[in-house]
């Protein structure tokens, strides 16, 4: 599956992107499928919008996004679930967890959505990311470094093509950031996937094959 | 594909338990609103199934009445001024309220009945006769045909409450039960010098609608063609007429400009229909005003329980779950409950006509013991326009999210 972005600028950030230079806004990219795409961006330059324009959580843009030949901007929000649900996962910079559910409700409420991962398989990766023992805790009831390794799994839940990260680790330590590059690492390759990371600062967390600044 | 654990899941983000007393006033209103709906159109119904319908309640809908020219000083022995053309038969057929039209046929022949005994008596006698669907008690021998010797006649049970009430006591005779007169046996001569004809004729029963001797049809058309001098359609002096409601006035006022007389009584008919009509009418608009308040509580606590659940809602569809997928469980959890309210409804509105039909059998009437199909029309219209309410306002709901 294949990414281009065509001239695009959040219309909150149009003066801000015609003030300054950018690659990929008001830009024409194309990422092709296996590529892993580091997007460096400062604070304010929109890192979390470009991750929320892609993943079609917002319309309030000008120019073309297109997954393949679907169009964001024209995509009707059950094609765009279909996509969410097969091609396209994401692990947001707010989690997103819901509160009302224990940590592994959050997580199966995904896996029995798609049925692509057995259950054993999730208990075992909540071994692997240390939240063994928080399986039964409630969403709100977790560290923010609990509620991203949460998430993390979530995301890894499914058939996907692309996944895309907006600051992904930004509550972990190293020791939990290597345990989570390691299982995101192992999944990518099994699903032969390409990635968009986004993030504040340069990084060697996965072999980037092209780093953009935003 | 949505599975136990998944629909409870599903179950603790979407439908929140709280609030259960609304859910249940909601579903209250829609089911007292829906039972009312479904009794007004059945006892509608069951009016019209009285009045109307092929049961044994047929006389109690319609008003039998004979109608006759005015004879004027003008027209006293004018030969036809009092006969009924098609024309104006026709013309009757069409006026307001008039659901059947009948002529009276009468003898253009002597007939001349004789009995002997204690009652011994002889006098000519006028003998008429109506189509057979006009006649209120079909006695069972009610048919005659050329040849036959014995011949039945239907007398007005009036002729024989003057005999009993009035004649008898003040000529020192017996009084008569109507048994007692079917089993006496007239001579008739009928016709006159060598074309006469002589026939014993029995009383076989006694009308409450008919003032007059009433002879089969077959038998006056026969006497008419053999004995008489002309035909019987040209010679219609009294039409019956079956008619709705006597007492409309624009029936009334097409008497008086025809100058046709009938018994005023027949004209002041009581309007128990128009007030049942009224009444019925009234009840079905208060029960779909209560159904319509009761959808709308019940459609506002749907799409209150979708606000509520709005959060959860949105990171569902952001994490895969399609709109439709959602919608689907939304529906699959409201509709059962708009099902069961209307089975409620529709059983209560079942009792309803079981007692309805065994209290009516009392007095007499016949009713069916299921509501007809003008209920089951009202609960199917009703079910699926909540069934779309509903629908609707849940795929509108979270299409917006």
């Amino acid at each position: 599956m294949q990414l281009s972005l065509q001239e695009v600028i959040p219309v909150p950030l149009r003066e801000k992107v015609n003030a300054s230079k950018s690659g990929v806004w008001k830009t024409t990219q194309t990422f092709n499928k296996g590529e892993y795409i580091f997007i460096q961006a400062p604070s304010g330059t929109g890192k979390t919008t470009l991750v929320h324009i892609l993943y079609g959580l917002r319309k309030d843009f000008e120019g073309v996004v297109k997954w393949n030949s679907t169009s964001l901007c024209t995509t009707n929000n059950e094609t765009l679930a279909k996509l969410r649900a097969t091609s396209i996962s994401v692990i947001f910079q707010d989690m997103r967890l819901f509160p009302e559910l224990t940590a592994w409700e959050n997580v199966d409420i995904k896996r029995r959505l798609t049925n692509t991962v057995t259950e054993q398989q999730v208990s075992e990766w909540f071994d692997r990311l240390g939240l063994g023992d928080k399986k039964n805790s409630m969403g709100n009831n977790l560290s923010y470094g609990e509620q991203q390794r949460v998430s993390i799994i979530r995301a890894l839940l499914q058939p996907f093509e692309w996944l895309l990260m907006d600051e992904p680790f930004s509550h972990l330590d190293h020791a939990n950031i290597a345990k989570a590059i390691a299982l995101i690492s192992e999944v990518m390759n099994q699903h032969k996937a390409g990635m968009i990371l986004a993030d504040l600062d340069e990084n060697n967390y996965f072999p980037y094959t092209q780093t953009i600044l935003l | 594909m949505s599975d136990h654990k998944q629909t409870n899941l599903l179950k603790k983000l979407l439908l929140n338990t709280r609030h259960k007393s609304r859910l249940w006033a909601a579903l209250a209103a829609l089911c007292t609103g829906t039972t009312l709906l479904l009794i007004s159109v059945m006892i509608w119904w069951n009016f019209r199934e009285l009045l109307y319908g092929k049961n044994q309640n047929e006389s109690l809908g319609s008003t039998y009445m004979i109608i006759g020219k005015q004879v004027k000083d003008r027209d006293m022995g004018k030969a036809n001024a009092t006969v009924f053309t098609q024309k104006e038969i026709d013309s009757l057929k069409l006026a307001p309220e008039v659901q059947d039209v009948g002529v009276i046929s009468s003898n253009r022949f002597q007939v001349y009945a004789k009995m002997g005994g204690k009652l011994a008596f002889a006098t000519e006698l006028a003998l008429e006769c109506v189509p057979d669907k006009f006649i209120d008690k079909m006695p069972a021998d009610w048919k005659w045909e050329p040849g036959n010797q014995n011949m039945p006649i239907i007398v007005s049970s009036k002729f024989l409450d003057i005999y009993n009430y009035a004649f008898a006591p003040s000529q020192g005779l017996p009084q008569l039960s109507e048994s007692s007169v079917k089993s006496i046996a007239l001579n008739l001569e009928v016709g006159q010098g060598e074309k006469m004809e002589r026939f014993t004729a029995h009383v076989v029963g006694f009308s409450d609608r008919i003032e007059s001797v009433l002879a089969p049809q077959s038998f006056i058309d026969y006497g008419n063609r053999k004995f008489g001098n002309g035909g019987v359609k040209e010679s219609i002096s009294q039409v019956i007429l079956k008619a709705k409601d006597p007492s409309d006035t624009k029936f009334g006022d097409y008497l008086k400009r025809h100058d046709y007389r009938t018994n005023p009584q027949n004209l002041r008919w009581s309007r128990i229909r128009a007030i049942v009509e009224v009444v019925t009418s009234a009840t079905g608009i208060l029960a779909l005003l209560l159904m319509g308040i009761g959808t709308l509580v019940f459609i506002l606590f749907i799409e209150l329980t979708i606000a509520r659940a709005q959060h959860s809602l949105t990171l569902l569809l952001q994490i895969g779950y399609g709109p439709r997928f959602v919608s689907g469980f939304m529906i699959k959890r409201f509709l059962p409950m708009v099902v069961v309210t209307e089975l409620v409804a529709m059983l209560l509105t079942v009792a309803g006509q079981v007692v309805t039909s065994n209290a009516v059998q009392t007095q007499g009437l016949v009713l069916p013991l299921v509501p007809g199909w003008p209920v089951w029309a009202a609960l199917a219209v009703s079910t699926s326009i909540l069934v779309l309410l509903v629908s609707r306002s849940i795929s509108g709901a979270i299409a917006k999210q």
